[in-house]
């Protein structure tokens, strides 16, 4: 009862919250009704290649038949940025996955344990963390080819390193308290004092930062095929799309607004998108920080 | 005796997101000239939030909602501290009135040496002297013409005389206020922070620290507990304090340390004839330094008398709980049944009919009013109330 | 520990990770397949036609340690390839792009930290007020825009609707032809300084006015970033007791935040200035690219576009070991700064 008069005094404090929910599940909607929304045409195998109407190259502005218009190459954009949705779902969630498993895993090992094995777990993240993060990404992908799992090897190899050490230093403070002395002293083993007692105490804080890094690991994404190296042309992806209006941006001579919409329909969903996550961590890190005073 | 503070009526709420809490609930307290009050209560029952108020330094979501507190500083006419502009009430706070706290880590910011931290506070409210004393060196070093360096610095000197002396005449120009901002010209007023690390110096001779010179230029980190205590302390007196407000001073240090830190307090107010509001949970250390002790509980105060007379002659059911609760050989444990209430929910009437032996029905309805048993020792109880209670029958 | 060993011990440390950072990309480049490994050790187009011979001589079927061996004793000869994009070695690439890039860092980098320091200082003074609210909104914006998206309607509006007003590459056409002519010497390669050097003020202006939207696009993100960290310190900073006595001296408020809370609060927003330089040069890559303004950023992307591998990777090391070097002078600064670390003492 007391969390939930404390959760509606914060967002009567701070509206903003409730923004970052209505965007992120708005989003959850679209991603989950593509189909629905915008259905794939006959015999089109693949739903993540968007629909091409045409060869041209010169975007055509909105109509009946393209809701949103169609951008370079007459790829439907409406299309493009439903599906691309959920593409963003998937990176955003496979990658904050993999390095949330990874990072806790090694972060773990490494602060439970001490000595040696700290010290090479963190000279190893200390190496990844030596890069530009977009720079490794770059690098690693063109190592594994140009495909959108190579991308999303690439985010998650540049990202568990932050978190490994996250968790590293909150388990080094949780270790020495008196508890997991307790524990053991009963005859605890290791992993039963590490998934028992450790990591619930450590893991709040990763978490949170999860939830407002999911924007940049789909930021990184859409950089990454923004600048071609991502995914195959014309799949749905919102990064893509707006690789694909780079060169309509001036517009003719006579309007420079005439293919705004191939520019700007794919950038709002990502900041939108990006936003929502950012809005939801930030009333996260809010609500469960302790260290903010409780007023 | 003369009165130096004089709390009337005071009431102060804490609007927190769990409902409001009653800090405070209409303290009258006097401070007088020259004494040495204490402050006894639990933790938790409102003492620092009363020393706080009386420098003004209640911060949201705390709301002071009502009262007076009078500050009868010399020679000035009687100001209401809750009602003056927040200009005035800093050139009261750290000079007239001072405080030290609980926690000397705390109090002392890491990134500045002791030094900064203490000539801070006396380049803030000692100007005047400070610039007359640089001017005394001035015109010293003007007087001499013969050497390569005095011929060489004189013009800067000369300008720096002209500073100094509007300084030492009314500080509060705006050209020197102007100077005093500007970070190349600033440098010209450099000798005044000479004058102020000489005070600052004395200043740690008097608490007792050994190698003053030392210590100036180090950092929090690197002094003891009990020698960041003395160093708060010596800032808290720099500049000539009418009331030294200790919340709890030596709560946080070795016991032994605790001793030295007593005795330089007791010390310093035989020297200084500085009032001092001292705030503690420990009633041993009430009783060795303070010359009345007031009881405090849940937000108000039950019982104020002369020390040697409240412990000899405890009236109140509280004091008298608290006195029997301190331990002593041989005899069994008496600790006070119940506990301390929520303070946002406070109980009515008299706060501790809950816990008191002596309750009767009117204590759950109304607050007691303060009595006067004997001269100069008030309780708030109805045990006392004789003719009141007859009264309203 | 006292100064004199964490500093020995920092720079002990830096050794197992330079060493780590060449593994990695090490391990990268095995990815490949031989020929174009071979290309690592090319340093003239004219050798590409005796591939089996480059393979032979570097050992590229030999094993792993060996191979190691032959590549990192080229890199510290200074060899990293030859780039088939621009067509010149890796290495003077490298030097060529620099200035450029440079250029950029030296004005975004003071409008980062100076603007986020300043935006997060105000912000914590004033919680909850409308500053608070405005100044961490525009942080949200900031942080949630993609760079590229924001460079290209920015581009979108100040060189399409306003015809030509802030252009896009490094100078504009007559400019440069001026510089790139014989009377004109190019000291640093950085053309705003060039011109100032030549008194050429002309070049100046010019590239100063290209560089306004690259500048603006990679400072936004970056100055959201600093901002709210400066915040939450100072919000941590001012919940501390120092604040508390500072205000009881009798301080005026401005001096309280500004002296003593902000001293402190700004301790951890300098560590992270190191990562701020890698993520200058994350932003250059694509706010290169979208402006087509050839510094490091762009020849990093043209090259990963065309596969061209020594030139991505020897970027990737370069820029790896820069970082390093980099966090290594802004821990040992800080170290030299944070009285509690110099002097040593219980913290």
């Amino acid at each position: 009862m007391k969390g939930l008069k404390f959760f509606f005094y914060h967002i009567r404090r701070n509206p903003l919250s409730i923004i970052g929910l209505v965007l992120i599940v708005t989003f959850a909607i679209i991603a989950i009704f593509a189909p629905l929304i915008a259905p794939t045409p006959e015999g089109q195998f693949d739903s993540y290649m968007i629909p091409r109407d045409g060869y041209a190259s010169t975007p055509e502005p909105p109509s009946a038949e393209h809701i949103f218009g169609t951008t370079q190459g007459q790829y439907d954009i409406f299309y493009g940025v439903i599906w691309g949705t959920r593409t963003a779902f998937q990176v955003g969630f496979i990658v904050m996955g993999a390095v949330l498993v990874i990072g806790i895993l090694l972060g773990s090992i490494a602060g439970y344990f001490g000595g040696i094995i700290d010290e090479i777990i963190m000279r190893i993240t200390d190496i990844f963390l030596a890069f530009p993060p977009l720079i490794l990404a770059m690098a690693v992908t063109i190592a594994l080819g140009p495909s959108i799992q190579s991308v999303m090897a690439a985010i998650i190899i540049v990202t568990w390193p932050s978190y490994a050490r996250v968790i590293r230093g909150d388990i080094l403070a949780v270790r020495e308290e008196d508890y997991i002395e307790a524990s053991r002293s009963v005859g605890s083993s290791h992993l039963r004092v590490i998934l028992r007692h450790v990591l619930p105490n450590s893991i709040y804080p990763v978490f949170i930062m999860a939830s407002l890094d999911i924007g940049a690991v789909v930021l990184t994404a859409a950089a990454l095929s923004f600048l071609g190296l991502g995914v195959p042309e014309g799949y749905a992806d919102w990064g893509q799309m707006i690789n694909f209006a780079r060169n309509w941006i001036i517009g003719t001579s006579e309007n420079t607004f005439a293919y705004w919409h191939a520019v700007t329909i794919p950038g709002l969903f990502i900041f939108f998108f990006v936003m929502g996550w950012n809005l939801l961590g930030d009333s996260l890190r809010d609500i469960l920080d302790p260290r903010l005073a409780r007023r | 005796m003369n009165k130096l503070v004089e709390i009337k009526g005071v009431s102060i709420n804490f609007y927190t997101y769990e409902g409001v809490v009653r800090a405070i609930s209409n303290l009258d307290l006097d401070i007088y000239q020259g004494e040495t009050l204490g402050l006894v209560g639990e933790t938790g029952c409102g003492k620092t939030v009363a020393a706080l108020s009386i420098l003004r330094l209640i911060m949201p979501p705390g709301r002071i909602e009502s009262g007076q507190i009078i500050f009868y500083s010399n020679g000035d006419k009687p100001t209401d501290l809750l009602a003056i502009a927040e200009s005035k009430i800093r050139t009261i706070r750290g000079s007239q009135i001072s405080m030290v706290f609980q926690e000397p880590g705390a109090a002392l910011n890491p990134v500045y040496t002791i030094g900064d931290q203490i000539t801070e506070v006396i380049l803030l409210h000692r100007k005047q002297e400070l610039a007359s004393k640089a001017l005394i060196t001035l015109d010293k070093l003007l007087v001499e013409r013969d050497s390569l360096s005095t011929r060489l610095f004189r013009p800067a000197r000369i300008i720096q005389r002209r500073l100094y002396q509007r300084m030492s005449d009314n500080p509060g120009t705006r050209l020197l206020g102007f100077v005093e901002r500007t970070p190349i010209i600033r440098r010209f007023l450099w000798r005044l922070e000479k004058e102020a690390e000489q005070i600052a110096i004395s200043l740690l001779k008097e608490v007792e620290i050994a190698d003053p010179y030392r210590v100036i230029k180090q950092h929090p980190h690197q002094l003891s507990g009990g020698m960041k205590q003395r160093a708060v302390i010596a800032m808290s007196l720099a500049c000539r304090t009418r009331l030294l407000i200790a919340d709890e001073p030596t709560t946080a240090l070795d016991v032994t340390i605790q001793a030295q830190i007593l005795e330089l307090l007791k010390r310093l107010k035989d020297e200084i004839q500085t009032s001092i509001l001292y705030i503690t949970h420990d009633l041993a250390v009430a009783a060795e330094i303070c010359d009345r002790v007031a009881v405090m509980y849940s937000g108000s105060i039950c019982e104020i008398a002369d020390v040697v007379e409240i412990y000899k002659n405890p009236l109140h059911p509280y004091t008298r709980a608290l006195l029997a609760a301190v331990p002593k050989p041989g005899k069994k444990l008496s600790a006070i049944k119940g506990f301390v209430p929520d303070p946002l929910d406070l109980p009515t009437g008299c706060c501790f009919h809950p816990r008191c032996k002596n309750a009767r029905d009117i204590c759950k309805v109304k607050e007691p009013i303060p009595v006067e048993i004997t001269p100069g020792h008030f309780v708030t109880c109805y045990l006392y109330d004789g003719e009141k209670l007859e009264n309203s029958g | 520990m006292d100064f004199r060993s964490y500093v020995i011990r920092r720079l002990l440390l830096v050794v197992p990770v330079l060493f780590g950072v060449s593994v990695l990309i090490f391990g990268l480049i095995q990815l490949f397949p031989p020929y174009q490994r071979a290309m690592l050790y090319v340093t003239d187009p004219r050798q590409m036609a005796n591939i089996d011979e480059i393979i032979e001589l570097y050992g590229l079927n030999a094993t792993i340690w060996e191979q190691y061996i032959t590549w990192i004793n080229q890199v510290f000869h200074g060899n990293l390839g030859w780039s088939t994009v621009v067509g010149m070695p890796v290495t003077d690439a490298i030097l060529t792009y620099l200035p450029a890039t440079l250029e950029l860092a030296i004005f975004a980098t003071p409008i980062i930290i100076i603007g986020g320091i300043w935006l997060g200082t105000k912000a914590a003074a004033n919680k909850d007020k409308f500053i608070d609210h405005a100044t961490r909104t525009g942080a949200i914006i900031g942080w949630s825009l993609p760079t590229f998206w924001f460079g290209l309607v920015l581009m979108m509006v100040f060189y399409g609707y306003f015809s030509g007003f802030l252009p896009p590459e490094r100078l504009s056409t007559e400019m440069s032809v001026l510089v790139h002519s014989a009377s004109f010497t190019r000291y640093t390669g950085v053309n705003f300084l060039d011109g100032i050097l030549n008194w050429e003020w002309g070049v100046t202006f010019d590239s100063l006015r290209h560089m306004i939207l690259p500048v603006v696009t990679l400072s936004v993100v970056n100055v959201a970033f600093i901002m709210r960290l400066m915040r939450s310190s100072m919000l941590e900073s001012m919940g501390k007791g120092y604040i508390l006595t500072a205000r009881a001296k009798g301080l005026p408020e401005n001096m309280v935040i500004n002296k003593h809370a902000r001293r402190n609060a700004m301790i951890p927003v300098l560590t992270v200035s190191g990562y701020l330089f890698a993520a200058i040069v994350n932003g250059v890559v694509i706010t290169e690219s979208i402006f087509n303004y050839k510094g490091l950023g762009w020849w990093a992307w043209r090259t990963a576009l065309m596969l061209d591998i020594p030139s991505i990777l020897g970027f990737a090391l370069f820029s790896g070991v820069l970082f390093v070097l980099t966090n290594l002078v802004v821990d040992l600064l800080y170290a030299r700064f944070d009285p509690r670390v110099r002097l040593g003492g219980t913290i």
